[in-house]
Protein backbone atom coordinates (compact mmCIF):
# COMPACT_ATOMS: atom_id res chain seq x y z
CA UNK A 1 0.00 0.00 0.00
CA UNK A 2 1.40 3.22 -0.75
CA UNK A 3 1.49 5.15 2.67
CA UNK A 4 0.46 8.39 1.32
CA UNK A 5 -2.92 7.35 0.06
CA UNK A 6 -3.13 5.51 3.13
CA UNK A 7 -1.87 8.80 5.33
CA UNK A 8 -5.29 10.11 2.58
CA UNK A 9 -7.71 7.57 4.08
CA UNK A 10 -6.12 8.62 7.57
CA UNK A 11 -7.48 12.38 6.58
CA UNK A 12 -10.68 11.21 5.45
CA UNK A 13 -11.85 9.49 8.95
CA UNK A 14 -10.35 13.05 10.37
CA UNK A 15 -12.58 14.65 8.64
CA UNK A 16 -15.57 12.92 9.11
CA UNK A 17 -14.94 12.96 12.80
CA UNK A 18 -14.90 16.10 12.95
CA UNK A 19 -17.98 17.25 10.84
CA UNK A 20 -19.81 13.87 12.53
CA UNK A 21 -18.39 16.20 16.06
CA UNK A 22 -19.07 19.81 14.67
CA UNK A 23 -22.18 19.25 12.42
CA UNK A 24 -24.60 22.16 11.50
CA UNK A 25 -27.97 21.43 13.36
CA UNK A 26 -30.69 20.31 11.54
CA UNK A 27 -27.89 17.33 10.03
CA UNK A 28 -28.81 13.86 10.82
CA UNK A 29 -25.53 12.33 12.12
CA UNK A 30 -26.47 8.63 11.58
CA UNK A 31 -26.87 9.23 7.72
CA UNK A 32 -23.00 11.41 7.82
CA UNK A 33 -21.97 8.31 9.80
CA UNK A 34 -23.48 5.31 7.81
CA UNK A 35 -22.76 7.61 4.42
CA UNK A 36 -19.27 8.52 5.18
CA UNK A 37 -18.34 5.76 6.16
CA UNK A 38 -19.27 3.27 3.54
CA UNK A 39 -17.15 6.32 1.83
CA UNK A 40 -14.06 5.73 3.52
CA UNK A 41 -14.45 1.97 3.49
CA UNK A 42 -14.56 2.05 -0.30
CA UNK A 43 -11.86 4.51 -0.34
CA UNK A 44 -9.21 1.97 1.38
CA UNK A 45 -10.26 -0.90 -0.38
CA UNK A 46 -9.11 0.92 -3.43
CA UNK A 47 -5.98 1.81 -1.53
CA UNK A 48 -5.48 -1.69 -0.12
CA UNK A 49 -6.32 -3.62 -3.68
CA UNK A 50 -3.80 -5.53 -4.54
CA UNK A 51 -3.73 -4.71 -8.15
CA UNK A 52 -4.73 -1.98 -10.14
CA UNK A 53 -7.53 -3.90 -12.12
CA UNK A 54 -8.99 -4.71 -8.33
CA UNK A 55 -8.82 -0.69 -7.83
CA UNK A 56 -10.86 -0.52 -10.51
CA UNK A 57 -13.37 -2.75 -9.77
CA UNK A 58 -13.40 -1.42 -6.47
CA UNK A 59 -14.07 1.99 -8.15
CA UNK A 60 -16.71 1.29 -10.35
CA UNK A 61 -18.56 -0.64 -7.09
CA UNK A 62 -18.03 2.72 -5.50
CA UNK A 63 -19.53 4.87 -8.32
CA UNK A 64 -22.49 2.46 -8.05
CA UNK A 65 -23.08 2.60 -4.32
CA UNK A 66 -22.77 6.48 -4.02
CA UNK A 67 -25.46 7.03 -6.98
CA UNK A 68 -27.66 4.57 -5.26
CA UNK A 69 -28.20 7.30 -2.61
CA UNK A 70 -30.88 9.37 -2.62
CA UNK A 71 -29.87 12.99 -4.33
CA UNK A 72 -31.08 15.21 -6.36
CA UNK A 73 -29.73 14.30 -9.27
CA UNK A 74 -30.71 11.44 -11.74
CA UNK A 75 -29.22 8.39 -11.00
CA UNK A 76 -27.59 8.35 -14.56
CA UNK A 77 -26.40 11.69 -14.54
CA UNK A 78 -24.66 10.61 -11.08
CA UNK A 79 -22.89 7.37 -12.50
CA UNK A 80 -22.01 8.35 -15.75
CA UNK A 81 -18.60 10.06 -15.18
CA UNK A 82 -16.94 7.77 -12.66
CA UNK A 83 -18.09 4.92 -14.73
CA UNK A 84 -16.26 6.45 -17.84
CA UNK A 85 -13.63 6.92 -16.11
CA UNK A 86 -13.27 3.73 -15.10
CA UNK A 87 -14.11 2.86 -18.74
CA UNK A 88 -10.68 5.00 -19.76
CA UNK A 89 -8.47 3.81 -17.06
CA UNK A 90 -9.26 0.31 -18.19
CA UNK A 91 -8.17 1.25 -21.93
CA UNK A 92 -5.10 2.80 -20.35
CA UNK A 93 -4.37 -0.33 -18.38
CA UNK A 94 -5.17 -2.91 -21.19
CA UNK A 95 -2.70 -0.42 -23.87
CA UNK A 96 -0.15 -0.11 -21.29
CA UNK A 97 -0.17 -3.61 -21.05
CA UNK A 98 -0.19 -5.17 -24.68
CA UNK A 99 2.80 -5.70 -26.95
CA UNK A 100 2.74 -2.73 -30.02
CA UNK A 101 4.35 0.19 -31.11
CA UNK A 102 5.03 3.71 -28.85
CA UNK A 103 2.03 5.27 -29.12
CA UNK A 104 -0.23 2.84 -28.01
CA UNK A 105 1.74 2.98 -24.82
CA UNK A 106 1.08 7.18 -25.27
CA UNK A 107 -2.39 6.47 -25.64
CA UNK A 108 -2.69 4.63 -22.22
CA UNK A 109 -0.83 7.64 -20.74
CA UNK A 110 -3.62 9.87 -22.02
CA UNK A 111 -6.10 7.20 -21.02
CA UNK A 112 -4.47 7.40 -17.75
CA UNK A 113 -5.26 11.23 -16.91
CA UNK A 114 -8.49 11.85 -18.61
CA UNK A 115 -9.87 8.66 -16.38
CA UNK A 116 -8.45 10.86 -13.69
CA UNK A 117 -10.10 13.60 -14.43
CA UNK A 118 -13.26 11.93 -15.10
CA UNK A 119 -13.33 10.20 -11.46
CA UNK A 120 -12.89 13.32 -9.68
CA UNK A 121 -15.13 15.60 -11.98
CA UNK A 122 -12.21 18.05 -13.34
CA UNK A 123 -12.27 19.62 -16.89
CA UNK A 124 -12.94 18.29 -19.54
CA UNK A 125 -15.53 16.21 -17.58
CA UNK A 126 -17.05 18.35 -15.13
CA UNK A 127 -20.42 16.78 -12.95
CA UNK A 128 -23.58 18.00 -13.13
CA UNK A 129 -23.76 20.16 -9.96
CA UNK A 130 -27.25 21.07 -7.84
CA UNK A 131 -26.75 23.45 -5.40
CA UNK A 132 -29.08 22.08 -2.66
CA UNK A 133 -28.09 18.33 -3.10
CA UNK A 134 -26.33 16.89 0.17
CA UNK A 135 -22.67 16.63 0.10
CA UNK A 136 -22.65 13.22 0.28
CA UNK A 137 -24.45 12.66 -2.75
CA UNK A 138 -22.81 15.30 -4.91
CA UNK A 139 -19.80 15.56 -6.83
CA UNK A 140 -18.30 17.11 -3.99
CA UNK A 141 -17.62 13.93 -2.21
CA UNK A 142 -15.10 12.93 -5.57
CA UNK A 143 -13.53 15.90 -5.16
CA UNK A 144 -13.10 16.18 -1.72
CA UNK A 145 -13.81 13.13 0.12
CA UNK A 146 -13.16 9.95 -1.90
CA UNK A 147 -10.76 11.89 -4.89
CA UNK A 148 -7.49 12.64 -2.98
CA UNK A 149 -7.01 8.78 -1.98
CA UNK A 150 -8.03 7.38 -5.69
CA UNK A 151 -5.99 9.51 -7.08
CA UNK A 152 -2.63 8.61 -5.40
CA UNK A 153 -3.45 5.57 -6.41
CA UNK A 154 -4.26 5.60 -9.56
CA UNK A 155 -1.29 8.22 -10.25
CA UNK A 156 1.20 5.38 -8.70
CA UNK A 157 0.00 3.04 -10.26
CA UNK A 158 0.10 4.36 -14.11
CA UNK A 159 3.70 5.44 -13.42
CA UNK A 160 4.10 2.16 -12.73
CA UNK A 161 2.61 0.39 -15.56
CA UNK A 162 3.43 3.22 -18.39
CA UNK A 163 7.19 2.92 -19.84
CA UNK A 164 9.16 6.08 -19.28
CA UNK A 165 8.70 8.02 -22.72
CA UNK A 166 4.78 7.22 -22.07
CA UNK A 167 5.24 8.49 -18.51
CA UNK A 168 6.53 11.84 -19.68
CA UNK A 169 3.37 12.19 -21.33
CA UNK A 170 1.67 11.60 -18.85
CA UNK A 171 3.10 13.66 -16.42
CA UNK A 172 3.07 16.34 -18.97
CA UNK A 173 -1.34 15.88 -19.74
CA UNK A 174 -1.20 16.31 -15.91
CA UNK A 175 0.53 19.38 -16.02
CA UNK A 176 -1.48 20.23 -18.64
CA UNK A 177 -5.29 19.34 -17.43
CA UNK A 178 -3.59 21.12 -13.54
CA UNK A 179 -2.68 24.84 -15.23
CA UNK A 180 -6.35 23.83 -17.21
CA UNK A 181 -8.32 23.35 -13.80
CA UNK A 182 -6.64 25.76 -11.88
CA UNK A 183 -7.32 29.15 -14.29
CA UNK A 184 -11.06 27.87 -14.61
CA UNK A 185 -11.44 26.71 -11.37
CA UNK A 186 -10.24 29.84 -9.55
CA UNK A 187 -12.15 32.22 -12.22
CA UNK A 188 -15.65 30.07 -11.93
CA UNK A 189 -14.97 30.77 -8.22
CA UNK A 190 -15.06 33.97 -8.28
CA UNK A 191 -17.04 35.23 -11.27
CA UNK A 192 -19.93 31.87 -11.24
CA UNK A 193 -23.55 33.63 -9.80
CA UNK A 194 -24.30 30.83 -7.28
CA UNK A 195 -21.94 30.54 -3.97
CA UNK A 196 -22.41 26.93 -3.42
CA UNK A 197 -21.31 25.87 -6.89
CA UNK A 198 -18.11 28.64 -6.26
CA UNK A 199 -17.47 25.98 -3.33
CA UNK A 200 -17.67 23.77 -5.65
CA UNK A 201 -15.33 25.28 -8.45
CA UNK A 202 -12.65 26.18 -5.53
CA UNK A 203 -12.28 22.30 -4.80
CA UNK A 204 -11.99 22.15 -8.99
CA UNK A 205 -9.22 24.85 -8.75
CA UNK A 206 -7.55 23.15 -5.45
CA UNK A 207 -7.61 19.93 -7.84
CA UNK A 208 -5.63 21.94 -10.41
CA UNK A 209 -2.61 22.52 -8.06
CA UNK A 210 -2.66 18.48 -7.46
CA UNK A 211 -2.58 17.87 -11.22
CA UNK A 212 0.46 20.19 -11.44
CA UNK A 213 2.50 18.97 -8.47
CA UNK A 214 2.28 15.34 -9.90
CA UNK A 215 3.06 16.12 -13.39
CA UNK A 216 6.29 18.06 -11.65
CA UNK A 217 7.82 14.36 -11.57
CA UNK A 218 10.56 15.92 -8.56
CA UNK A 219 10.32 15.32 -5.20
CA UNK A 220 9.11 18.64 -4.27
CA UNK A 221 5.80 18.56 -6.62
CA UNK A 222 4.98 15.60 -5.30
CA UNK A 223 4.88 16.85 -1.49
CA UNK A 224 3.73 20.12 -3.02
CA UNK A 225 0.12 17.64 -4.06
CA UNK A 226 0.12 15.91 -1.06
CA UNK A 227 -0.24 19.02 1.73
CA UNK A 228 -2.74 20.34 -0.90
CA UNK A 229 -4.28 16.84 -0.29
CA UNK A 230 -4.17 17.66 2.85
CA UNK A 231 -6.03 21.25 2.31
CA UNK A 232 -8.83 19.69 0.63
CA UNK A 233 -9.68 16.78 2.98
CA UNK A 234 -9.31 18.99 6.53
CA UNK A 235 -9.84 22.13 5.18
CA UNK A 236 -11.59 23.25 2.14
CA UNK A 237 -14.07 20.25 2.72
CA UNK A 238 -14.96 21.01 6.41
CA UNK A 239 -15.30 24.85 5.63
CA UNK A 240 -17.70 23.98 2.63
CA UNK A 241 -19.68 21.74 4.90
CA UNK A 242 -19.75 24.22 7.76
CA UNK A 243 -20.61 27.02 4.83
CA UNK A 244 -23.99 25.16 3.85
CA UNK A 245 -26.42 26.82 6.47
CA UNK A 246 -24.74 30.56 5.45
CA UNK A 247 -24.93 29.66 2.02
CA UNK A 248 -28.29 28.44 1.23
CA UNK A 249 -29.71 31.20 3.40
CA UNK A 250 -27.45 33.90 1.21
CA UNK A 251 -25.88 35.23 4.60
CA UNK A 252 -23.11 37.58 3.50
CA UNK A 253 -20.83 39.00 6.23
CA UNK A 254 -17.47 40.70 6.82
CA UNK A 255 -15.87 39.95 9.98
CA UNK A 256 -12.26 39.22 10.83
CA UNK A 257 -12.95 35.18 10.77
CA UNK A 258 -14.14 35.87 7.35
CA UNK A 259 -10.46 37.44 6.20
CA UNK A 260 -9.08 34.19 7.80
CA UNK A 261 -11.03 31.69 5.98
CA UNK A 262 -10.98 33.75 2.80
CA UNK A 263 -6.68 33.96 3.84
CA UNK A 264 -6.69 29.92 4.67
CA UNK A 265 -8.69 29.34 0.84
CA UNK A 266 -6.06 31.56 -0.62
CA UNK A 267 -3.92 29.61 0.11
CA UNK A 268 -1.47 32.34 2.21
CA UNK A 269 0.72 32.66 4.86
CA UNK A 270 1.18 30.73 7.75
CA UNK A 271 -1.91 27.96 6.20
CA UNK A 272 -1.03 24.60 4.52
CA UNK A 273 -2.03 26.19 1.13
CA UNK A 274 1.44 28.36 1.09
CA UNK A 275 3.82 25.69 1.58
CA UNK A 276 2.88 23.75 -0.84
CA UNK A 277 2.52 26.84 -3.22
CA UNK A 278 6.08 27.25 -2.59
CA UNK A 279 6.91 23.71 -3.19
CA UNK A 280 5.26 23.49 -6.33
CA UNK A 281 7.09 26.68 -6.88
CA UNK A 282 10.23 25.57 -6.52
CA UNK A 283 9.79 22.24 -8.18
CA UNK A 284 8.26 24.26 -11.16
CA UNK A 285 11.33 26.36 -11.35
CA UNK A 286 14.07 23.21 -11.03
CA UNK A 287 11.98 21.35 -13.78
CA UNK A 288 11.49 24.58 -16.43
CA UNK A 289 11.48 27.66 -14.88
CA UNK A 290 8.54 29.57 -17.18
CA UNK A 291 6.28 26.98 -15.62
CA UNK A 292 6.82 28.56 -12.10
CA UNK A 293 5.57 32.41 -14.01
CA UNK A 294 2.56 30.38 -15.10
CA UNK A 295 1.83 28.79 -12.11
CA UNK A 296 2.90 31.73 -9.51
CA UNK A 297 0.30 34.04 -12.46
CA UNK A 298 -2.46 31.50 -11.46
CA UNK A 299 -2.00 31.45 -8.28
CA UNK A 300 -2.70 34.73 -7.76
CA UNK A 301 -6.22 34.23 -9.29
CA UNK A 302 -7.60 32.78 -5.79
CA UNK A 303 -7.58 35.50 -4.25
CA UNK A 304 -10.97 36.99 -5.26
CA UNK A 305 -12.76 33.94 -5.14
CA UNK A 306 -11.42 33.20 -1.76
CA UNK A 307 -12.35 36.45 -0.53
CA UNK A 308 -16.16 35.85 -1.92
CA UNK A 309 -15.78 32.08 -0.19
CA UNK A 310 -14.48 33.56 3.23
CA UNK A 311 -17.83 36.14 3.33
CA UNK A 312 -20.47 33.49 1.90
CA UNK A 313 -19.34 31.42 6.01
CA UNK A 314 -21.34 33.67 7.37
CA UNK A 315 -20.62 34.14 11.24
CA UNK A 316 -19.69 30.65 12.25
CA UNK A 317 -21.66 30.10 16.06
CA UNK A 318 -21.54 27.65 18.77
CA UNK A 319 -20.12 23.88 17.52
CA UNK A 320 -19.34 25.32 14.20
CA UNK A 321 -17.04 28.42 15.33
CA UNK A 322 -15.32 25.44 17.71
CA UNK A 323 -15.33 23.61 14.03
CA UNK A 324 -13.56 26.60 11.82
CA UNK A 325 -11.31 26.96 14.65
CA UNK A 326 -10.16 23.84 14.93
CA UNK A 327 -9.53 23.36 11.22
CA UNK A 328 -7.89 26.85 10.79
CA UNK A 329 -5.75 25.75 13.69
CA UNK A 330 -4.49 22.60 11.64
CA UNK A 331 -3.90 24.34 8.61
CA UNK A 332 -1.53 26.86 10.42
CA UNK A 333 -0.01 24.17 11.96
CA UNK A 334 0.79 22.07 8.90
CA UNK A 335 1.43 25.37 7.13
CA UNK A 336 4.24 26.18 9.86
CA UNK A 337 5.72 22.53 10.24
CA UNK A 338 4.30 20.48 7.14
CA UNK A 339 7.59 17.99 8.16
CA UNK A 340 5.36 15.30 9.85
CA UNK A 341 2.90 14.80 7.36
CA UNK A 342 5.30 14.31 4.70
CA UNK A 343 7.43 12.08 6.64
CA UNK A 344 4.65 9.84 7.33
CA UNK A 345 4.28 9.62 3.45
CA UNK A 346 8.01 8.94 3.34
CA UNK A 347 8.51 11.93 1.26
CA UNK B 1 -19.88 -12.79 -29.48
CA UNK B 2 -18.78 -10.27 -26.95
CA UNK B 3 -18.80 -7.87 -29.88
CA UNK B 4 -22.92 -9.22 -30.80
CA UNK B 5 -23.88 -8.87 -26.83
CA UNK B 6 -22.07 -5.57 -26.80
CA UNK B 7 -23.56 -4.01 -29.87
CA UNK B 8 -27.76 -5.53 -28.94
CA UNK B 9 -26.86 -3.78 -25.79
CA UNK B 10 -26.18 -0.49 -27.29
CA UNK B 11 -28.79 -0.98 -30.09
CA UNK B 12 -31.72 -1.75 -27.75
CA UNK B 13 -33.84 0.31 -25.28
CA UNK B 14 -36.27 -2.73 -24.16
CA UNK B 15 -35.50 -5.12 -21.18
CA UNK B 16 -35.32 -8.20 -23.59
CA UNK B 17 -32.88 -6.62 -25.80
CA UNK B 18 -30.77 -5.41 -23.09
CA UNK B 19 -30.87 -8.44 -21.02
CA UNK B 20 -30.01 -10.99 -24.21
CA UNK B 21 -27.09 -8.50 -25.41
CA UNK B 22 -25.92 -8.42 -21.23
CA UNK B 23 -25.92 -12.29 -21.46
CA UNK B 24 -24.36 -12.55 -24.86
CA UNK B 25 -21.73 -10.26 -23.64
CA UNK B 26 -20.71 -12.17 -20.83
CA UNK B 27 -20.94 -14.93 -22.70
CA UNK B 28 -18.58 -13.92 -25.42
CA UNK B 29 -15.88 -12.67 -22.72
CA UNK B 30 -16.32 -15.63 -20.79
CA UNK B 31 -15.30 -17.84 -23.65
CA UNK B 32 -12.38 -15.74 -24.88
CA UNK B 33 -10.78 -15.43 -21.59
CA UNK B 34 -10.75 -18.53 -20.94
CA UNK B 35 -7.44 -19.85 -21.78
CA UNK B 36 -6.06 -17.03 -19.08
CA UNK B 37 -8.39 -17.15 -17.26
CA UNK B 38 -9.12 -20.68 -16.55
CA UNK B 39 -12.59 -22.51 -15.89
CA UNK B 40 -13.10 -20.94 -12.73
CA UNK B 41 -12.05 -17.19 -13.68
CA UNK B 42 -14.43 -17.98 -16.90
CA UNK B 43 -17.10 -19.74 -15.14
CA UNK B 44 -17.14 -16.55 -13.02
CA UNK B 45 -17.66 -14.18 -15.52
CA UNK B 46 -20.65 -16.12 -17.16
CA UNK B 47 -22.61 -16.25 -14.25
CA UNK B 48 -21.69 -12.75 -13.69
CA UNK B 49 -23.32 -11.43 -16.90
CA UNK B 50 -26.25 -14.14 -16.64
CA UNK B 51 -27.14 -13.02 -13.36
CA UNK B 52 -26.97 -9.17 -14.46
CA UNK B 53 -28.91 -10.01 -17.51
CA UNK B 54 -31.66 -11.98 -15.23
CA UNK B 55 -31.92 -8.30 -13.20
CA UNK B 56 -32.70 -6.55 -16.74
CA UNK B 57 -35.29 -8.78 -17.29
CA UNK B 58 -37.15 -7.32 -14.21
CA UNK B 59 -36.88 -3.81 -14.50
CA UNK B 60 -36.77 -1.24 -17.06
CA UNK B 61 -38.76 -0.40 -20.41
CA UNK B 62 -40.83 -3.60 -21.33
CA UNK B 63 -40.21 -5.61 -24.56
CA UNK B 64 -37.30 -5.42 -27.20
CA UNK B 65 -36.52 -1.84 -28.32
CA UNK B 66 -34.01 -3.13 -30.48
CA UNK B 67 -33.42 -0.29 -33.44
CA UNK B 68 -35.32 1.93 -32.46
CA UNK B 69 -36.21 4.98 -34.65
CA UNK B 70 -33.18 7.33 -34.82
CA UNK B 71 -30.88 4.22 -34.21
CA UNK B 72 -28.50 4.92 -37.68
CA UNK B 73 -25.82 6.62 -35.16
CA UNK B 74 -25.52 3.59 -32.73
CA UNK B 75 -25.81 1.33 -35.71
CA UNK B 76 -23.02 3.12 -37.52
CA UNK B 77 -21.27 2.92 -34.09
CA UNK B 78 -21.65 -0.84 -33.63
CA UNK B 79 -20.15 -1.42 -36.82
CA UNK B 80 -17.58 1.32 -37.01
CA UNK B 81 -16.32 1.01 -33.55
CA UNK B 82 -16.11 -3.45 -33.96
CA UNK B 83 -13.81 -2.41 -36.99
CA UNK B 84 -11.79 -0.24 -34.82
CA UNK B 85 -11.69 -2.34 -31.85
CA UNK B 86 -10.52 -5.16 -34.42
CA UNK B 87 -7.76 -3.37 -36.18
CA UNK B 88 -6.40 -2.21 -32.75
CA UNK B 89 -6.94 -5.79 -31.36
CA UNK B 90 -5.27 -7.64 -34.20
CA UNK B 91 -3.36 -5.29 -36.36
CA UNK B 92 -1.89 -2.88 -33.81
CA UNK B 93 -1.38 -4.72 -30.85
CA UNK B 94 0.54 -8.78 -31.00
CA UNK B 95 0.88 -11.40 -29.01
CA UNK B 96 -1.41 -14.04 -27.64
CA UNK B 97 -4.96 -13.26 -26.33
CA UNK B 98 -5.96 -11.29 -29.80
CA UNK B 99 -9.51 -12.21 -29.31
CA UNK B 100 -9.64 -11.20 -25.83
CA UNK B 101 -8.12 -7.83 -26.78
CA UNK B 102 -10.59 -7.44 -29.41
CA UNK B 103 -13.68 -8.49 -26.92
CA UNK B 104 -12.58 -5.92 -23.98
CA UNK B 105 -12.11 -3.34 -26.09
CA UNK B 106 -15.38 -3.67 -27.66
CA UNK B 107 -17.39 -3.99 -24.57
CA UNK B 108 -15.65 -1.00 -23.11
CA UNK B 109 -16.21 1.10 -26.06
CA UNK B 110 -19.60 0.35 -26.29
CA UNK B 111 -20.33 0.41 -22.88
CA UNK B 112 -18.86 4.07 -22.65
CA UNK B 113 -20.38 5.28 -25.44
CA UNK B 114 -24.04 4.18 -24.00
CA UNK B 115 -23.17 5.37 -20.76
CA UNK B 116 -22.93 8.75 -22.09
CA UNK B 117 -25.74 8.93 -24.91
CA UNK B 118 -28.65 7.64 -22.55
CA UNK B 119 -30.01 8.80 -19.26
CA UNK B 120 -32.17 5.57 -18.57
CA UNK B 121 -31.15 3.95 -15.64
CA UNK B 122 -31.52 0.21 -16.77
CA UNK B 123 -29.52 1.15 -19.66
CA UNK B 124 -27.03 2.94 -17.79
CA UNK B 125 -26.60 -0.59 -15.50
CA UNK B 126 -26.31 -2.81 -18.43
CA UNK B 127 -23.38 -0.46 -19.88
CA UNK B 128 -21.98 -0.87 -16.53
CA UNK B 129 -22.38 -4.74 -16.41
CA UNK B 130 -20.46 -4.71 -19.77
CA UNK B 131 -17.38 -2.56 -18.25
CA UNK B 132 -17.38 -4.31 -15.14
CA UNK B 133 -17.00 -7.70 -16.92
CA UNK B 134 -14.42 -6.28 -19.42
CA UNK B 135 -12.56 -4.81 -16.57
CA UNK B 136 -12.20 -8.32 -15.33
CA UNK B 137 -11.71 -10.41 -18.23
CA UNK B 138 -8.72 -7.43 -18.74
CA UNK B 139 -7.14 -9.02 -16.41
CA UNK B 140 -5.83 -11.98 -18.27
CA UNK B 141 -3.73 -9.85 -20.28
CA UNK B 142 -1.44 -8.66 -17.59
CA UNK B 143 -1.00 -12.26 -15.91
CA UNK B 144 -2.58 -14.91 -17.21
CA UNK B 145 -3.44 -17.91 -15.16
CA UNK B 146 -3.50 -15.24 -12.22
CA UNK B 147 -6.18 -15.71 -9.13
CA UNK B 148 -9.56 -16.04 -9.78
CA UNK B 149 -10.60 -13.23 -7.16
CA UNK B 150 -10.74 -10.86 -9.90
CA UNK B 151 -12.47 -12.62 -12.16
CA UNK B 152 -15.16 -12.80 -9.09
CA UNK B 153 -15.13 -9.30 -8.57
CA UNK B 154 -15.96 -8.48 -11.51
CA UNK B 155 -18.81 -11.00 -12.06
CA UNK B 156 -20.18 -9.69 -8.24
CA UNK B 157 -20.11 -6.18 -9.49
CA UNK B 158 -22.15 -7.07 -12.49
CA UNK B 159 -24.36 -8.85 -11.24
CA UNK B 160 -25.26 -6.44 -8.00
CA UNK B 161 -25.84 -3.71 -10.62
CA UNK B 162 -28.83 -5.00 -11.81
CA UNK B 163 -30.41 -5.98 -8.40
CA UNK B 164 -28.92 -2.60 -6.04
CA UNK B 165 -32.32 -0.58 -5.09
CA UNK B 166 -32.16 2.76 -6.46
CA UNK B 167 -33.68 5.66 -4.96
CA UNK B 168 -35.45 8.26 -7.14
CA UNK B 169 -34.45 11.50 -7.21
CA UNK B 170 -35.74 13.91 -4.32
CA UNK B 171 -36.90 17.56 -4.45
CA UNK B 172 -36.00 18.63 -1.33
Amino acid sequence: MRPEAVELVALAVAALVLVLAFAPVGASRGALLAKGGAGVAGTAAVVAAPAFDIALLVMLALALLHAAIEGRRSFAARLRLPVLAVALLALGTVFARVEGPDVLHRFAAVGFAAGLAAALGLLPYIHTFEPEEQVTSSPVAWLGFVGPAVATVVVADAQGLLTADAGAVFSAVLLGLGLLNMAWGSIATWLTENDAAAWRYSFIADWGLVLSGFGITLADGQRASLIVLFAIVLGRLPLYITSRNAVRDKVKTERPINLLVAAALAGSAPFAGFSARVLLLRGATQLYWPLALVLAAGMLLWLPGSLRLGRSLGVPRGRQAVAVAIVLAISVAVGLYPLPLLTVARM
Amino acid sequence: MAWLGASLVVLSDGRRGLALGTFLAGAGVAVVAFPTAGLGGSAALAVGGLVAAAGRLVAGPQGWAILPAGSTPRLVLCVAGGLVALWVGLGVTSGDGASLRFGVISMIGFGSARVLSSHDQSVVLSALALISLAVGAAVGLAAPGSSVVPYVAAAVIAAGSAWIPIKVPSAA
